[in-house]
């Protein structure tokens, strides 16, 4: 008996593993024998974070929409520190030959060896969301176009938003990303200077590494530790939701204000009810959209590739009440 | 004779918390000398009130680790669990204790999904919680539709001031490790396990139904994940896709440092609840002190690492 449903248990994971494997294959999109239409792989961070999900059903859509134009395949991290995942996955779209990698680096140096490999092979490389090391690129010799937002002046918003509501000399304290990522680099020195310009104080900037959880034990500690504190600021609305619930157990609820930065539902909710005072939207719906057309006039056109910028918005409550259609 | 043996035993045991209650010490002396504010009421309250959840896990991870096992999905299916809690909390609208029943039966269900796995057709436990951790996380991207649900008010009393700074939670989870303390210290389940962890094949051959034991240590842990999915979400009043990421090899940390042994055989529910006691006032003592990413890593690794050297060689003096 027990023999037998050791046997039943292997032939279950067997064919559990051939329905897996037969799962992932059926996603590819079949493509006609000869058919012209460039191949294009977008290569996300973690499809778990709501800002790269909305990212790749945007590019999903407009691909609905272009079908005839290109074909799409979308393939994503499980988590936003997997470098070396999201270098495998690289590897994988140059040996399936694609034309073109829209690419949101989980790093922005680890990155450019395997996107060097890449635009070797004569492939088209647009870097999206977190930009690539400048300096690396051109230790490389490579050019990489950045389509994105320019996330040092999005950050700068919401620092400027936040000195209207307060006065210079104001203690406050910055959530920073994951302290090896561009765009975290980015986002904290814009917050810095922003602070800085209206002469308020930074008590601490530390980093809670784009996570919910982190972000609650890290301000509950500097609320604790600064009593003075009069604002937090995030740079991202993960780490805003984590800094807004320590607030609120910390008793100083509409005493303390918060920022953000991605414009998440739940957190334009809470601009919305007055508990986060800002974030700032950099369309992520389109960013990706943005890379795919950018790729695609590349391939139409074989043009020198230049970075592109795309808008930022600060979102606060009258730009939610004025515009109540978004979102 | 007889009594002098028992007092020698028991002042043994707690020669036992001596190394660790140190290691605490000279952390909160150290916090207390360097942050203005960390020796004070209102931070013992705030560590007291971010505890609850790693306390419920490390009681399952400790029963897990005595029984010669490990799990690896406790951060994962507690995320699994709190998504159902705020599917069901948030777009649904169902009433909370709905919910919260339906968040601990999706913990259980998980827990006795690995239990069975493991209990009954013999697959190690680290292959088959390696599977879950993976799996139960693709559950709940698919389940919250990877997105944040903010939940406000329909659960923030959950964790709300009682008395004293104090709530619910970390009462929960007081009782939660002292019934895992008497479960593992006084009752038959308790024996077994430690018999079984020491050496399956005497115990086996001794008629403790070991299959039965290792069952319910799975299938508890995931109750006890479950509940932690309730207080995680209620403290954070959202619920997260990404929630618990690195959770189990915080609670293995600081059942390791409460000195249970990874072969199994041996441990105990009170030290595990010191040693989340000691990373928690670690993390909040860092952050206090405006440390640095880097500093932060170097530190923790060396303070676990620490802590259970100083562990064994109070052992083997002994």
């Amino acid at each position: 008996m027990y023999k037998f449903t050791q046997v039943l248990g292997r032939v279950a994971l067997c064919a559990l593993a051939v329905a897996l494997f037969a799962g992932c294959q059926a996603k590819e999109a079949p493509s006609a024998p000869g058919s012209e239409k460039p191949r294009i792989a977008l290569i996300m961070k973690s499809l778990a974070n709501e800002f790269f999900k909305t990212m790749a059903q945007g590019a999903d859509d407009f691909h609905a929409k272009n079908g005839d134009r290109f074909e799409l395949i979308v393939n994503g991290i499980p988590n936003e520190e997997d470098v070396a995942g999201q270098v495998a996955l690289v590897e994988q779209m140059i040996a399936r030959g694609v034309d073109a990698i829209i690419i949101a680096p989980a790093d922005s140096k680890a990155l450019v060896g395997v996107l060097d490999t890449a635009t070797k092979q004569g492939i088209v490389v647009v870097n999206i969301d977190n930009k690539l090391d400048a300096q690396v690129l051109t230790e490389r010799g490579l050019t990489i176009p950045f389509v994105g937002p320019d996330n040092k002046a999005g950050a700068r918003l919401a620092a400027d938003y936040l000195a209207t509501k307060l006065q210079s000399g104001d203690a406050v304290a910055i959530l920073e990303g994951i302290p090896s990522a561009f765009n975290a680099q980015q986002r904290k020195l814009g917050l810095e200077e922003g602070v800085q310009a209206a002469g308020m104080k930074i008590a601490t900037s530390q980093a809670a590494n784009w996570e919910m959880a982190k972000a609650n034990e890290v301000a509950s500690g500097i609320l604790n530790e600064h009593v003075d504190l009069k604002a937090i600021l995030c740079a991202n609305d993960s780490m805003a939701l984590g800094a807004h619930a320590a607030v609120r157990e910390s008793g100083k609820a509409g005493q303390i204000l918060i920022t953000g930065y991605d414009n998440i539902a739940a957190v334009a909710e809470l601009v919305k009810s007055g508990a986060i005072l800002c974030t700032v939207d950099q369309h992520g719906d389109q960013l990706a959209v943005y890379g795919i057309e950018f790729a695609l006039d590349i391939l139409a056109k074989k043009g020198a590739p230049e970075d592109r910028q795309t808008p930022v918005d600060l979102v606060t409550l009258d730009s939610l009440q004025s515009a109540p259609a978004q979102q | 004779m007889a009594a002098s043996t028992k007092t020698s035993r028991s002042l043994m045991v707690w020669a036992d918390f001596l190394g660790l209650a140190l290691a605490l010490a000279v952390l909160v002396l150290y916090f207390s000398m360097t942050t203005e504010n960390f020796f004070s009421v209102t931070n013992l309250k705030t560590i007291a009130n971010q505890i609850p959840v790693d306390l419920v896990i490390a009681a399952g991870m400790t029963f897990v680790l005595i029984s010669g096992g490990i799990d690896l999905s406790v951060g994962s299916m507690m995320a699994l669990s709190a998504a159902v809690l705020g599917v069901l909390l948030g777009p649904s609208g169902l009433p909370f204790g709905v919910a919260a029943l339906a968040c601990l039966a999706t913990g259980l269900a998980l827990g006795a999904a690995n239990a069975s796995l493991i209990a009954h057709l013999g697959v190690p436990s680290f292959i088959v919680t390696l599977g879950m951790l993976e799996a139960a996380r693709g559950a709940t991207f698919l389940v919250t539709n990877s997105q944040t649900q903010y939940l406000g008010a329909k659960i923030e009393w959950v964790a709300a001031e009682m008395f004293w700074g104090i709530s619910a939670p970390i009462l929960i989870a007081l009782v939660v490790v002292a019934l895992a303390h008497v479960a593992l210290t006084h009752t038959i389940f308790g024996r077994s396990l430690l018999a079984l962890g020491q050496n399956e094949e005497a115990a086996r051959l001794s008629g403790i139904p070991v299959k039965r034991i290792r069952w319910i240590v799975f299938a508890v842990t995931g109750l006890l994940v479950g509940l932690a999915g309730i207080l995680h979400s209620a403290r954070l009043s959202a619920v997260d896709p990404n929630a618990g990421l690195g959770l189990e090899l915080r609670a293995i940390a600081a059942v390791v440092i409460g000195g249970t042994s990874l072969s199994g055989g041996r441990g105990s529910i009170v030290r595990s609840a010191i040693g989340v006691v000691l990373i928690a006032v670690l993390g909040s003592g860092l952050a206090q002190a405006g440390a640095q990413e880097p500093v932060k890593r170097l530190v923790t690794g060396l303070v676990i690492v620490a802590a259970v050297i100083l562990d064994q060689f109070r052992r083997r003096a002994r």
